[in-house]
């Protein structure tokens, strides 16, 4: 409206300066920075689908990148048999889910957001330590994205009970199997990463396995958790054949 | 806004589809690799650990 009012009357002083300046200059004030408002407004949109792209698209290419350097360090690390412990600092080993497909996921050590950007799981050293699959006892928690940087638990939704967890060390294949899931629960529910996960129905001590991650897909409002108990240890053959869950 | 960016390139209108073409890269490297990154923590999209805070 504004606009008009001013336009209106630009028009009229205008006819009576001079008839032929059809658009005098005063016009822009007003319209300029409408015009430059709606600029800056499909701006924002443009970076908000960006935003997206970025999101669900360019953090994977990235995150798989990092994750197979990484992997192939790890894959390096156990060939070469040198004398002392065993270097895990790119990583502890490969989760196999035959659910969830993909291919092998890396596991490393603990579950910032730094660390989990890199396209891996990560076992948790906080609120609850994780312990480790080749403990006598506890539960191996672990963590990883749902969306972008590599959405390594992106169809954790298609675990069903029953199904096979596989973790690849250097010579053993842990095979677990799933036992309990748990669609939705609060994001502060840290007693699902318990030694013994009561609430999965868990009572004794035993070698379990817990993936968490977020839900519903592209937010963070609520956490979905798979448990799993271990079934049985294979060894690793020189051919590093894969257990026939894998197949 | 994007009328003055264009007016203030310089050569013919060839030149200037070129020169603007090039600052969209420049302006999407910088959200991609900078800005975007920056943001991305602030957001509440990807939290997937549960923790007592």
């Amino acid at each position: 409206m504004a606009a008009t009012t001013e336009e209106d009357e630009q028009e009229r002083t205008g006819e009576s300066e001079s008839a032929p300046a059809r658009r005098p200059r005063g016009r822009g004030r007003i319209a300029t920075a409408v015009s430059v408002f709606g600029e800056l407004l499909i701006t924002a949109g443009l970076i908000l689908g960006l935003f997206v792209v970025y999101s669900l698209w360019w953090t994977n290419v990235i995150a798989d990148r990092e994750a197979k350097k990484q992997g192939n360090r790890v894959r390096d690390h156990w060939e070469a048999k040198g004398p002392g412990a065993l270097n895990t600092k790119d990583g502890i080993g490969f989760l196999h889910v035959p659910t969830m497909s993909g291919g092998e996921i890396l596991v490393t050590k603990g579950t910032n957001t730094k660390t989990l950007n890199h396209g891996v799981a990560g076992y948790y050293t906080k609120p609850i330590k994780s312990a480790l699959p080749q403990d006598k006892k506890g539960n191996f928690t672990l963590a990883a994205h749902r969306d972008g940087h590599g959405a390594k638990f992106h169809k954790i939704d298609k675990i069903d009970e029953g199904d096979p967890i596989v973790f690849e060390s250097r010579d053993k294949w842990y095979v677990y199997k799933v036992y309990k899931t748990l669609p939705e629960t609060s994001k502060y529910n840290v007693r699902v990463l318990d030694p013994i996960p009561k609430e999965s129905g868990a009572k004794k001590a035993g070698r379990y396995i817990t993936l968490t991650t977020c839900t519903p897909v592209f937010t963070s409002k609520y956490r979905y958790v798979v448990w799993g108990k271990l079934e049985r240890i294979e060894k690793v053959d020189s051919e590093r054949t894969p257990p026939p869950e894998l197949d | 806004m994007y009328g003055w960016i264009w007016r203030h390139l310089p050569g013919n209108a060839w030149v200037k589809a070129l020169l603007s073409l090039l600052l969209v890269l420049v302006v999407v490297y910088v959200l991609f690799q900078y800005v975007f990154p920056w943001a991305e923590p602030l957001l509440p999209f990807n939290d997937v650990t549960v923790d007592g805070q």
